[in-house]
C-alpha cells in the first residue's frame, strides 16, 4: 500500500505564559493511501492537533510531516494553500459551509479556487451531492438545510477536488444517532468508491466502528494503534 | 487568481448585514454628494466671478498707454492713450470682438448733501455694446447717453449710501491730469444693481467726453476695453491687433488678483475634499474589519479549503470595491440632483459675505454652482480608490492569518 501521509518524530507544543503544553509529543504515524482510520482519546489528547498538522493547517514545532511524495514541513503559506485545495479535503464538526453560498456552490467552491472550468465543475458538484443522496437541495443555502444535510454537503465538498486525504474532526458529534450513521455510511462508500482516505478524530463508539484502524492518543503520545473490523 | 470568478461569493458577503451595508454605502453616497456639490460651488463660484470681473470691469483684452500701471488709475497724460478713437474702430472690426472701447478711469469722492464716498469713476462710451449688461443691471431712472453732459449712473447700494436716488445731486470730485483737485455737480440718472457689492458699491459711472473734461484729459483715456464673444480667442484676437506704442493685457494677466485669490480658496476646498475622503475610507475600513472579524472562522473554512491568504485578501478589497461602487453610484445620482439645483437655484449668501471676498473679488449675492464632469469622474475616482484602499488593513490582517487561528476565531 502506498504512503499518504508520514509523521515522523512530530512535536507540536502550546505555550501559555509559563505552562507548556505537549499537544502532540514525537508522534511517528503512517497513513496508507486509502485508509479508513479513525484517531480515538479522550479529550485534549491531541486529535484535533494531530489532523491539523497533517492537514498543513498548521505547523509542528519539531518533526517532518510529508504528504505523498512532498515534504511540507518548511513549505510557504501559499504552498501549503495549495495542497490543501488540490489534495486534502477537511470536514469538520460545525459544519462549516459558507453560508451566502447554496450547497451547490459550496462544493463548487474548491473547484472555482483551482481554475476549473464550468462544466467540469458543474458535472463534478453535482455528481457529489447527488452520491451524498442530496441533489433535490442543491440550490438550497445552509440555513435551509438540517444538520445532516449540512454535513453531507460538507462531505462532498471535501471530495470536490479529488483529494488525496480527507480529514474529519468530530464529524458526527453535532448530527443525531441516524444522521450520524448516515454521514459515515456515506464517507465509507465514498472511500470504497473513490479510494480516497479518510482519517477521522472522534469519541463516538458507534463511529468507530466504521474504522479499519483505530489510532488512539493520550496526552499527545500514540497509545495503540491497531487493526479494526469494520463493520459492512 | 480566481478573484475575478469570487465576485458572487462578494457581492452575497455585503447581503448579510443589509443595515450595515445600506449604512455604509449612504455614509459614501453623501460623501460623493457633498464632494461633487462643494466642487461644483467652487467651480461655479470661481467661474462667475471671472465672467463678472470680465464683463464688468476687465474685459478680455486691454490695450493701454505703453507706461501706465497696472491697477493705478493715473490721468497723467502719459499714463493715457492719445487718441483711442481709430485703434478701438480697428479693434472692433476684428472677429469675435463684440466691443472694443475706450474708457476713462480716475479715482474720486461723491458727495451728496450728508455722505461721501471714496471711489473709482467710469468715464465710458454708453453706446459701447460692453455695458449691456450695466443696462440691463438698471433698477431705476434711465443708463447713461454720450451727450448727458452731467450725468452719472451708479450702484443701488451707493446710493443708499449717500442717500440719493434718481434726480438727486451729487457732487464729484476728482483730481486732474496735474493732480490738482476739480469738482463739479451731477445729476444721478439712474441706479443700477449687477449683485456684485465690489461693483455696486464702489462705482461711478458717466460719459467719457464729461470725464476727459472734469480730468483734463482731453481726448484721452486710460484704456480700450475689448471684449470678445468667446474667452478662448483671446490669443487669436491679441495677435490680430495693432499695439504700437501701447501695452496689451488679456483677462487672464488682469484678473491675477482674481485668479490667484479663488485658487487658495480652492486649496481650502481640496483640503475639505480630503477630510470627506478619509472619513468615508475609515467607515469602510471600520465596516470590512467589523465583518471580518465576525466571520474569522469563516475565514478559517476558506483558507482550508485551500483559498491564498491573496485570495483572501482579493476577497475583502472586492467587497470594499463593491461597496464603494454602490456608494459612488448613489452618490452620482443624489450630488447630481444637487449641483442641478445649484445650477438652476443657486445659494443667496448675505451681502456682508459677498463683500468680505474684497473689492478685486466680482461675487454675485447669488452662488451658482456649475457642473464639471471631469472633476466629478475624479472624485469618483479617487473615491472608489480610497475606498478600496481602506479595505488595505482589514484584509490582510486577515489575509496573514494561520488557518489554524482563524478556525478557532481569533
Ligand atoms: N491554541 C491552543 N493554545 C493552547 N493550547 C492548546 C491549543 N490548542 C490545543 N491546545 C492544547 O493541546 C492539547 C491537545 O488539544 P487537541 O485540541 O488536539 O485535543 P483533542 O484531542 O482534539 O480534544 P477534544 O477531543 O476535546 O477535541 C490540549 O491540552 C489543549 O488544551
Ligand atoms: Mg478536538
Amino acid at each position: 500500500m502506498t504512503t499518504t501521509v508520514r509523521l515522523e518524530r512530530v512535536t507540536r507544543r502550546y505555550t501559555i505564559g509559563a505552562a507548556e503544553t505537549r499537544a502532540l509529543d514525537d508522534v511517528s504515524l503512517t497513513i496508507g493511501a486509502g485508509e479508513f482510520t479513525a484517531l480515538v482519546g479522550p479529550s485534549g489528547s491531541g486529535k484535533t492537533t494531530l489532523l491539523q498538522l497533517i492537514g498543513c493547517l498548521d505547523r509542528p514545532d519539531q518533526g517532518v510531516i510529508t504528504l505523498g511524495d512532498q515534504v511540507v514541513t518548511g513549505l510557504s503559506a501559499d504552498q501549503r494553500a495549495d495542497l490543501r485545495l488540490r489534495s486534502i479535503g477537511f470536514v469538520f464538526q460545525f459544519f462549516a459551509l459558507v453560508p451566502v453560498l447554496t450547497a451547490f456552490e459550496n462544493v463548487e467552491l474548491p473547484l472555482l479556487l483551482a481554475g476549473v472550468a464550468a462544466a467540469e465543475r458543474r458535472a463534478r458538484a453535482l455528481g457529489l451531492l447527488d452520491a451524498v443522496g442530496i441533489a433535490d437541495r442543491a440550490q438550497h443555502r445552509p440555513d435551509q438545510l438540517s444538520g445532516g444535510e449540512q454535513q453531507r454537503v460538507a462531505i462532498a465538498r471535501a471530495l470536490a477536488p479529488r483529494p488525496l486525504l480527507v480529514l474529519a474532526d468530530e464529524p458526527t458529534a453535532n448530527l443525531d444517532t441516524a444522521n450520524g450513521q448516515q454521514a459515515m455510511e456515506i464517507m465509507q462508500r465514498l472511500n470504497r468508491e473513490l479510494g480516497t482516505a479518510f482519517v477521522f478524530a472522534t469519541h463516538d463508539p458507534r463511529v468507530m466502528h466504521y474504522a479499519r484502524r483505530i489510532v488512539e492518543l493520550r496526552d499527545g503520545r500514540i497509545v495503540a494503534d491497531r487493526a479494526a473490523v469494520a463493520v459492512a | 487568481m480566481s478573484i475575478a470568478r469570487l465576485w458572487h461569493l462578494a457581492w452575497r458577503d455585503l447581503g448579510r448585514n443589509r443595515r450595515r451595508t445600506g449604512f455604509t454605502i449612504i455614509a459614501v453616497a453623501l460623501g460623493m454628494a457633498l464632494l461633487m456639490m462643494t466642487n461644483a460651488l467652487i467651480a461655479g463660484v470661481v467661474d462667475d466671478s471671472l465672467q463678472n470681473s470680465i464683463m464688468l470691469r476687465t474685459g478680455h483684452i486691454q490695450l493701454r498707454a505703453a507706461g501706465a500701471r497696472d491697477g493705478e488709475l493715473s490721468v497723467r497724460w502719459r499714463d493715457l492713450l492719445l487718441d483711442p478713437g481709430p485703434q478701438a474702430a480697428q479693434a472692433a472690426a476684428l472677429p469675435h470682438v463684440t466691443s472694443a472701447t475706450p474708457v476713462l478711469w480716475t479715482s474720486g469722492m461723491l458727495a451728496s448733501a450728508g455722505e461721501s464716498v471714496g471711489l473709482q469713476v467710469y468715464g465710458i462710451d454708453p453706446a459701447a455694446p460692453a455695458y449691456d449688461r450695466l443696462r440691463a443691471a438698471l433698477r431705476r431712472g434711465q443708463f447713461l447717453a454720450a451727450d448727458m453732459r452731467d450725468g452719472v449712473v451708479l450702484g443701488e447700494s451707493l446710493a443708499d449710501t449717500l442717500r440719493v436716488d434718481v434726480g438727486g445731486q451729487v457732487r464729484l470730485t476728482v483730481a486732474d491730469s496735474a493732480g490738482v483737485a476739480r469738482e463739479a455737480g451731477f445729476i444721478v440718472q439712474g441706479v443700477f444693481s449687477t449683485g456684485i457689492p465690489a461693483f455696486d458699491d464702489h462705482a461711478v459711472l458717466a460719459p467719457l467726453a464729461t470725464v476727459q473734461r472734469l480730468s483734463d484729459a482731453s481726448r484721452r483715456a486710460s484704456a480700450i476695453v475689448i471684449h470678445l464673444d468667446d474667452a478662448r480667442a483671446t490669443g487669436e484676437v491679441a495677435a490680430a491687433l495693432d499695439v504700437t506704442g501701447m501695452r496689451l493685457q488679456t483677462w487672464e494677466q488682469l484678473n491675477q488678483q482674481v485668479i490667484q485669490t479663488m485658487r487658495s480658496a480652492s486649496a481650502f476646498y481640496v483640503l475639505l475634499d480630503a477630510i470627506v475622503i478619509l472619513i468615508v475610507a475609515s467607515v469602510i475600513a471600520n465596516t470590512l474589519l467589523m465583518s471580518i472579524f465576525e466571520r474569522l472562522r469563516e475565514i478559517g473554512v476558506l483558507l482550508a479549503i485551500g483559498m491564498r491568504g491573496r485570495e483572501v485578501l482579493g476577497l475583502m478589497v472586492l467587497e470594499a470595491a463593491l461597496l464603494g461602487a454602490a456608494g459612488i453610484v448613489a452618490g452620482l445620482a443624489v450630488g447630481g440632483a444637487g449641483v442641478a439645483y445649484l445650477a438652476t437655484i443657486g445659494i443667496s449668501i448675505d451681502r456682508s459675505v459677498a463683500g468680505v471676498a474684497g473689492d478685486a473679488i466680482a461675487i454675485s449675492n447669488t452662488m451658482y454652482g456649475r457642473a464639471v464632469p471631469e472633476v466629478f469622474a475624479g472624485l469618483a475616482l479617487a473615491m472608489l480608490a480610497i475606498t478600496t484602499a481602506a479595505a488595505g488593513y482589514p484584509a490582510w490582517y486577515a489575509a496573514r492569518l494561520e488557518p489554524v487561528q482563524a478556525l478557532r476565531g481569533r
